[in-house]
């Protein structure tokens, strides 16, 4: 059986369960690894893994299932199990699936693994981190291949089929000199091929120099309110509050700080996010959201006005509010106008941060943190790498205070993102 | 099949170098409240067959969803034949592990009879109303449940053999409030033990009660003052003596870490810490007690001991898989373990923890002029330099000896080499706690434990 045919198999059975709206997907990897630890290339992986998660919806009661096994016996007892589940459930009018859309089918990136690019590449990458820098120690380096299969269907005759080959990369590293150690740092990205070499992408190369760099930290001058450049690397913590609080459960709770605010300027004028899993070149997106809707790209902030909410079906029929038209993630930052260089030197006093160490920000978007592997920047220049530095601020000030958008974007596959200058943060 | 089905040694005339075979299911349980609204109802079974092969100083790795005969027989192959590919273009001779041979069963099994999904959410929802009955003044209110058992059957070529299942059952609560300006104020907590969840939540009493302190604080956050920033005597309750013992030291002294760089790496058998601080990432129990995370043999087939990683203010060792314990030519201490039947086995803390002292809370409250109690983390984060971060949900001002307001959310960091040296009270109770899920490269329950501290950290705020 293919495993179209499983899934169209396993949703027959799930409606002849009794069940009025039912969805199952479907998905088949082979996984390929091979991983390098201090130096040298020390694992090699072959996976086989599959996942089969249904969902059932009878009385307005909900219930979802997921097994990794496709055998007619494990199938119908998780069906079975389905119901059992959903007897105790409790009603809810908000439960939905996807509505009818048209049958299609989604391909992007090599089927089978390059195994000698693979190697060649945390090769490579190994030898040039020695050569250049030999205080670093690249502790991992992994290149993965995963090939992914995946079967949606649906009781409203949704039929989406894809797969899609994708390399991920990994790294974490130290570096030491006598008993001076520097605080790790990593990068990852996604791509369909290995063209580049590892030290060429995601500013790598530079971070691998920083890392020597901060063998030898200090203290700031002084404890300070001033300006904060947010890497590439760093800004996911940073736009993650906001793209959490406009999801479901925020929404659903009324907790959220951007509650109400749609079409309302929410931050700086200068950012524009948008979430774009299906644009060209975004190696780690999707086609299919969870609800099972063809997905979309989309605008969540245009100009610092709020454009879409992240809401999933059940967050939109609990709300009232419009379903985005994608499940979030792969978040793109328009390019901004000013070259790097530039944005740099227009801090009079801030905190460069290449890595933010932080508590999970409170609901009204308090927050602070340890600048990891950051830098102090006075009078338009990079002064020397911080130690024990707590940045502190509040999520919304800090989104509303961005003063400019570097032109330069880093791609890590599925976001692209660049350096964002901001104010009004505490340095101490 | 079930796991307990399947006999592993037939197949042990396909080792052709040092082979783990495992079999391991993991069975997560998953129901989540909004508000009384059911927002997730779902079980997720994720098992199957995976075999491991060491040739050369390389690994060959392999998995299979699927535990067939044929499949298992495909998976030691592919193990096989991934190792011999790196041992060829990289391997050296010279490296071998250090040998080991160990049996052990254990079984979380409840022997109740099973709640059905109707009874449990049946509970659920008794939590739910007695939250909105005792709790007035809030605004939203999430009750999530999590059970997850993970059950492992082992096979080495060096003869090791072992059927354990592990069990815990965790139920988060999060309140929110808001303040007079309007703005959400909010508390979480997680409360549970290791066990399925008959075992475990026989009663809801246990809950109430936590829910009823939850309450208690949670108003007193309503009026919280921001804490002042900079360097403070504190006392670190249980809650965060457990997390603190984790990530800021226990990740410095796992083995792999001290190899990638760790600072502990250069002061094995010196003093790091205050003569108090005794350190130990237990195995499996303490003082007769089966702790929350019980360990009796690893993944790799070695029997799990006991790591003491300080004692007495002094670093005596690290903890090792196979791998660390040949680099270093230390002993074994069994902490190599694997999350999924996809992983492979890493140097994971079992069940960490500062032992107790002879102080008393109340004493130690008294000896702080101007300081604060910090009660109750969030996340927290270390670092190869052992600088570590955790954000703090609650906790109150001390002044004069006495607790003062509460304080707003924070977070505290230091450097632990240097902040344990620090320390100059513990309390003599040993708090458990079982929620900890530590995210390296893979997730992994863990257990971690101590008691109150007093020393000296920074405090972010304003």
């Amino acid at each position: 059986m293919t495993n179209k045919d499983i899934a169209l198999e396993t949703l027959a059975q799930i409606s002849k369960s009794g069940f009025s709206d039912a969805s199952t997907r479907v998905v088949a990897e082979e996984f390929h690894e091979l991983q390098a630890e201090n130096g040298a290339i020390n694992l090699m992986r072959t996976n086989f893994e599959t996942d089969v998660g249904i969902t059932g919806i009878k009385d307005h009661k909900k219930a979802s299932l997921s097994v990794n096994k496709t055998d007619g016996e494990t199938l119908s007892k998780t069906v079975a199990n389905l119901s059992d589940m959903a007897r105790g459930a409790s009603p809810d009018d908000a439960y939905g699936i996807a509505s009818t859309q048209p049958a299609e089918t989604f391909d992007a990136g090599p089927v089978e693994p390059d195994y000698d690019r693979m190697y060649d590449r945390i090769v490579e990458v190994q030898d040039y981190a020695k050569q250049q820098y030999p205080d670093l120690n690249i502790g991992s380096v992994a290149i993965t291949f995963g090939n992914r299969r995946s079967v949606y269907v649906n009781s409203n005759d949704v039929q989406f089929e894809s797969r899609r080959g994708v390399y991920r990369v990994s790294t974490m590293f130290t570096s030491k000199r006598g008993k001076q150690t520097s605080s790790m740092n990593y990068f990852n990205y996604s791509a369909y091929d290995l063209d580049t070499p590892v030290q060429d992408m995601v500013n790598a190369d530079a971070l691998m120099r920083q890392s020597t760099e901060q063998i030898d930290t200090h203290n700031i001058p002084a404890k300070f309110t001033g300006d904060m450049i947010i890497t590439p690397n760093a800004l996911g913590s940073f736009v993650g509050f906001l793209t959490g609080k406009i999801s479901d459960a925020a929404l659903i709770s009324g907790t959220s700080v951007y509650k109400d605010k749609l079409g309302e300027s929410v931050t700086s004028d200068k950012l524009s996010l948008r979430s774009c899993p299906v644009a060209d070149g975004v190696s780690s997106g999707y086609w299919v959201t969870g609800d099972g809707y063809k997905a979309e790209n989309s605008t969540i902030v245009e100009n610092g006005v709020l454009k879409s909410y992240l809401l999933g079906l059940y967050g939109a029929n609990k709300t009232g509010l419009p379903r985005a038209v994608n499940a979030g993630g792969c978040y793109q930052i328009d390019e901004g106008e000013t070259d790097l260089e530039a944005l740099i030197g227009g801090v009079e006093q801030g905190i460069l941060i290449g890595r933010f160490s932080g508590g999970n920000p409170n609901d009204r978007g308090d927050f602070s943190g340890i600048a990891k592997n950051s830098y102090y920047v006075k009078d338009g220049k990079i002064q020397f790498p911080i130690k024990e530095t707590t940045v502190s601020g509040n999520m919304l000030s800090l989104l509303n205070s961005i003063k400019a958008v570097s032109k330069e974007r880093l791609n890590f596959g599925g976001s692209i993102l660049p350096w964002v200058l901001t104010d009004g943060v505490t340095a101490s | 099949m079930q796991i307990a089905e399947i006999d592993l040694s037939k197949y042990s005339n396909q080792y052709s170098s040092y082979t783990e075979l495992r079999l391991h299911e993991n069975r997560l349980l998953n129901i989540a409240l909004l508000n009384g609204d059911i927002v997730s109802n779902m079980q997720d079974t994720n098992g199957g067959v995976s075999a491991r092969v060491f040739d050369k100083g390389a690994w060959g790795f392999s998995s299979n969803p699927n535990a067939t005969n044929d499949s298992i027989e495909t998976t030691i192959q592919a193990a096989t034949r991934n190792a011999e590919f790196l041992a060829k273009r990289s391997g050296n001779p010279e490296l071998t592990l250090p040998r080991s041979q160990a049996s052990a069963n254990s079984d979380s099994n409840t022997q109740k009879p099973r709640k059905t999904q109707d009874e449990i959410i049946a509970f659920l929802k008794g939590i739910d109303t007695y939250v909105g009955e005792h709790c007035p003044d809030i605004v939203s209110r999430q009750v999530v449940l999590n059970c997850l058992d993970m059950e492992k059957k082992l096979q080495t070529s060096e003869g090791s053999t072992g059927h354990n299942t592990n069990s815990r059952s965790i139920v988060a609560v999060k309140l929110t409030t808001r303040n007079e300006a309007g703005e959400p104020i909010e508390l979480s907590q997680a409360i549970g033990d290791r066990g399925q969840f008959e075992d475990v939540f026989e009663t809801p009493e246990r809950i109430h009660a936590a829910v009823d302190e939850m309450y208690k604080h949670l108003m007193n956050k309503k009026t919280a003052v921001k804490p002042v920033s900079g360097y403070h005597d504190v006392i670190l309750a249980s809650d965060l003596a457990g997390i603190l013992a984790h990530e800021a030291i226990g990740h410095t002294t796992e083995a792999d870490i001290v190899r990638e760089g760790s600072i502990a790496g250069d002061y094995l058998g010196e003093q790091i810490a205050s003569e108090l601080i005794t350190l130990v990432d237990f195995a499996n129990s303490h003082n007769g007690e089966i702790l929350p995370m019980p360990i009796y043999m690893d993944d790799e087939g070695v029997e799990s001991h006991d790591a003491v990683l300080i004692e007495n203010g002094v670093l005596k060792s690290f903890m090792h898989n196979k791998d660390s314990a040949q680099h270093f030519n230390m002993p074994l201490t069994g902490n190599a373990r694997a999350f999924s039947y996809t992983d492979e086995p890493l140097i994971r803390m079992r069940n960490t923890a500062i032992l107790p002292g002879k102080d008393k809370l109340e004493d130690m409250i008294a000896s702080i002029d101007d300081g604060y109690l910090l009660m109750r983390p969030t996340n927290g984060q270390a670092d190869t330099t052992s600088e570590f971060m955790f954000g703090v949900q609650m906790g109150y001002e001390i002044k004069n000896g006495k607790l003062g307001k509460a304080i707003t959310d924070t977070t505290i960091s230091g450097v632990a080499f240097d902040m344990l040296k620090e320390v100059t009270m513990l309390s003599d109770e040993m708090v458990w706690g079982c929620a900890g899920m530590c995210g390296k490269k893979q997730p992994m329950p863990v257990g971690m434990g101590g008691p109150a501290v007093k020393t000296k950290v920074f405090i972010g705020g304003e």
